[in-house]
């Protein structure tokens, strides 16, 4: 009886789209581990008692990809694609920088708040182009946050005149780079902004509204749905969403590079989203995939770095990685590998037996 | 069937997908003058290659300063879109379809470029590199290449880095994109100057030339050799500067547990120099425009020049010699 439920319990969580993403995870670590056993080691730095080590690497490197893979779960949902996060990133990180250089005063957290408040508000607006676009004028998304993908980086230039720009400030580099209670304040940043968002719309029936849009905008609309303004809002959050991973990202260095930063980072986000089972087509959503995601792709950035594989092999390294983890979710190819299995049939026990030598593995 | 209809409709919007960024691609590039009638004053046309750090908007500032209205000139500045050949491309083949009188030219990449020049050949418009060579390097496809020497640069920071660890050390490299001509040629230099020392090369990665992705690749390496890295050689100073900060976080001190040498000679870099952040900058003189118009005059002139003009740059090795540029230092 209790042996049916872990079964049943098993299988529930293989047939979960972010099972395997967890599993990819957990192999990139093994992979690490076996080139140096000490490699999940985490040490407290006898200074200032923060942890160090890896994995707290792994979730420092993740919170800006954590932000705009969940944003852009909800745009995918909607039916929709969301192009233009990385140029957000970089006019976000552009304006937080110009206006911390202008004022100066590297202590005030005044400053730094203004800074991220002013940096939050631009982006909204992008985000509120971009939801207008689509939402009103009926542009398809991907034309419409393209061409926001083109002009963001255009407008970073122009708030920065072109340069790089660098500013001092403490309580803003802070949010990058500084510890509570021994772990990466911008890791928990970014969780609890997470379950903020994950709470918001799993509780109430926006994420259920979501989904009804995605699936079909006009059924939607006649079982009582405004699909225009939850565009919108979908649209204006994950631009806020890019906002803040623009001020993290820049917040590591102090420095907004405005050809580098968030570039391609879209990608990275469209990716996390894939690996974490959510479809393209739209129509549903997981915010836990997405964090999977996330984590798996900055958990394959540091493998990269950490096996030293070669700069010109790193772009297969990745690619191969992805293509592997996209065979194992594909139905139709775990079908063929469960058909194979079946015929034998004859202790059920044995299946999920295998499964979870797998998991171990 | 209904796939079938979406799959055409992704097919469409890839194709006017494609089609805006060849759109944008043109605009930047003609966008800049459009006066046919600009008298008898020289057109040029420029492939830049755009916002990349301090040391490309000195070199770019200083060319567009240079090739000037008052001195005869109308430049037509194209700077790559994020760093992409294929706008570079564009911008250059746009020029030669105009009869621009010269093409000045930095190229984000190094391959890739034989057919561009030979179209510019045939039409008879003479093309000069700027900084960037590229590869294979035919100096029968054009004028000249007008750049500090990227070996030599780099060589002497390698033998900087031999006479400040005569008893070898470990040391990593934070290289630009794998595949571009600057990469290969620093590479190159720093090898040949430290063949056969005792220094250990541990790791090499490429950070982009941009700070964030150097201080995140340090950070990873430093933890994959327990922090046992003395050297670390940056083939730019933005990547330089991320190093230290992560140098720094982990727990070290820059300067002293781990030297860090740098390649540009950016404002940023040499304050980080005078600090003690940084241990050696080496410059690559952006400042060329001079250069530029004397073998564009010289040119249309009919004369013929020599095929590389090596631009000079000069070393910095220590705090006093950076505090000594840094009141002046334009870029």
């Amino acid at each position: 009886m209790s042996n049916a439920a872990r079964t049943n319990w098993l299988r529930e969580l293989i047939r979960k789209p972010f099972f395997w993403g967890v599993i990819a995870i957990f192999a990139l670590l093994a992979l690490n581990v076996l080139k140096d056993p000490n490699y999940l080691a985490i040490t407290v730095n006898p200074v200032n008692g923060n942890l160090v080590g890896n994995v707290i690497d792994i979730l420092r490197a993740s919170a800006p990809i954590l932000m705009i893979a969940v944003g852009m779960s909800l745009v995918i949902a909607t039916g929709g694609i969301d192009l233009s996060v990385g140029s957000v990133m970089a006019v976000s990180g552009a304006v937080a920088m110009v206006f911390m250089k202008d004022a100066g005063q590297s202590g005030s957290v005044g400053v730094a708040l203004g800074a991220i408040g002013l940096a939050l508000l631009v982006s909204a607006l992008l985000g509120a182009i971009n939801g207008v676009l689509v939402a009103y004028i009926g542009l398809q998304p991907f034309i419409s946050t393209l061409i926001m993908m083109l002009a963001g980086r255009g407008i970073a230039k122009v708030i920065t005149e072109g340069q790089n720009t660098s500013a001092t400030n403490d309580p803003f580099r802070w949010i990058a780079n500084g510890f509570v209670i021994g772990l990466p304040v911008v890791f928990l940043l970014a969780i609890a902004i997470v379950i903020v968002v994950g709470l918001v719309v799993r509780r109430s029936a926006l994420g259920l509204m979501i989904e009804a849009i995605g699936i079909n905008p006009k059924a939607s609309r006649m079982a009582g749905i405004k699909p225009s303004g939850l565009l919108l809002t979908v649209y204006i959050l994950s631009a806020v969403l890019a906002g803040v991973a623009g001020i993290m990202s820049v917040g590591t260095v102090m420095t907004v590079d405005v050809s580098r930063t968030g570039y391609q980072m879209e990608l990275d986000a469209i990716l996390a989203v894939v690996i974490g089972g959510t479809s393209l087509a739209g129509g549903k959503f997981s915010i836990g995939g997405a964090v999977v995601g996330a984590l798996l792709i900055a958990t394959l950035d540091k493998t990269i770095v950490f096996l030293g594989i070669s700069s010109s092999a790193t772009p297969a390294f990745k690619a191969i990685v992805i293509v592997v983890l996209c065979l194992l979710q594909s139905d139709r190819v775990r079908s063929w590998f469960v058909q194979r299995r079946k015929p034998p049939q004859l202790r059920p026990e044995s299946l999920p037996a295998k499964p979870k030598q797998e998991v171990a593995a | 069937m209904s796939v079938q209809r979406r799959f055409t409709k992704f097919l469409g919007l890839a194709a006017v997908g494609a089609l805006t960024v060849g759109l944008a691609a043109c605009s930047s590039s003609g966008g800049s003058g459009d006066n046919a009638d600009a008298g008898d004053l020289t057109t040029v046309g420029f492939v830049a290659v755009g916002p990349e750090g301090a040391w490309r908007e000195a070199n770019e500032k200083n060319i567009q300063e240079t090739f000037t209205e008052d001195a005869g000139f109308e430049l037509k500045y194209a700077p790559a879109t994020n760093l992409d050949q294929k706008s570079q491309i564009d911008a250059f083949t746009s020029f030669v379809d105009e009869g621009v009188d010269v093409i000045l030219l930095s190229a984000t990449e190094a391959s890739g470029w034989e057919d561009s020049l030979a179209r510019a050949q045939e039409a008879e418009i003479p093309v000069i590199l700027l900084d960037r060579g590229i590869d294979p390097d035919d100096p029968s496809l054009y004028i000249t290449r007008i750049a500090p020497d990227n070996v030599e640069v780099a060589s002497a920071v390698g033998d900087w880095a031999v006479e400040q660890f005569p008893d070898g050390g470990n040391y990593i490299t934070l290289e630009g994109p794998a595949g571009v001509g600057v990469v290969n040629e620093r590479n190159e230099g720093w090898d040949s100057a430290v063949d056969g020392s005792d220094l250990v090369e541990v790791a090499a990665q490429t950070a982009n030339w941009s700070a964030e992705e150097g201080k995140s690749v340090t950070e990873t390496l430093l933890k994959a050799n327990n922090n046992n890295i003395q050297l670390i050689f940056a083939q730019n100073d933005e990547m330089g500067l991320g190093a230290a900060q992560a140098v720094e976080e982990a727990g070290l001190t820059p300067g002293v547990d781990v030297k860090i040498a740098t390649i540009d000679g950016t404002l940023a870099a040499m304050e980080a120099l005078a600090d003690g952040q940084l241990s050696f900058v080496h410059e690559y003189n952006p400042l060329f425009g001079e250069t530029a118009l004397d073998v564009v005059n010289k040119t249309l002139a009919g004369e013929s020049v020599e095929s590389y003009i090596i631009v000079p740059s000069e070393a910095f090795d220590s705090a006093e010699a950076a505090q000594a540029v840094l009141a002046d230092r334009q870029y």
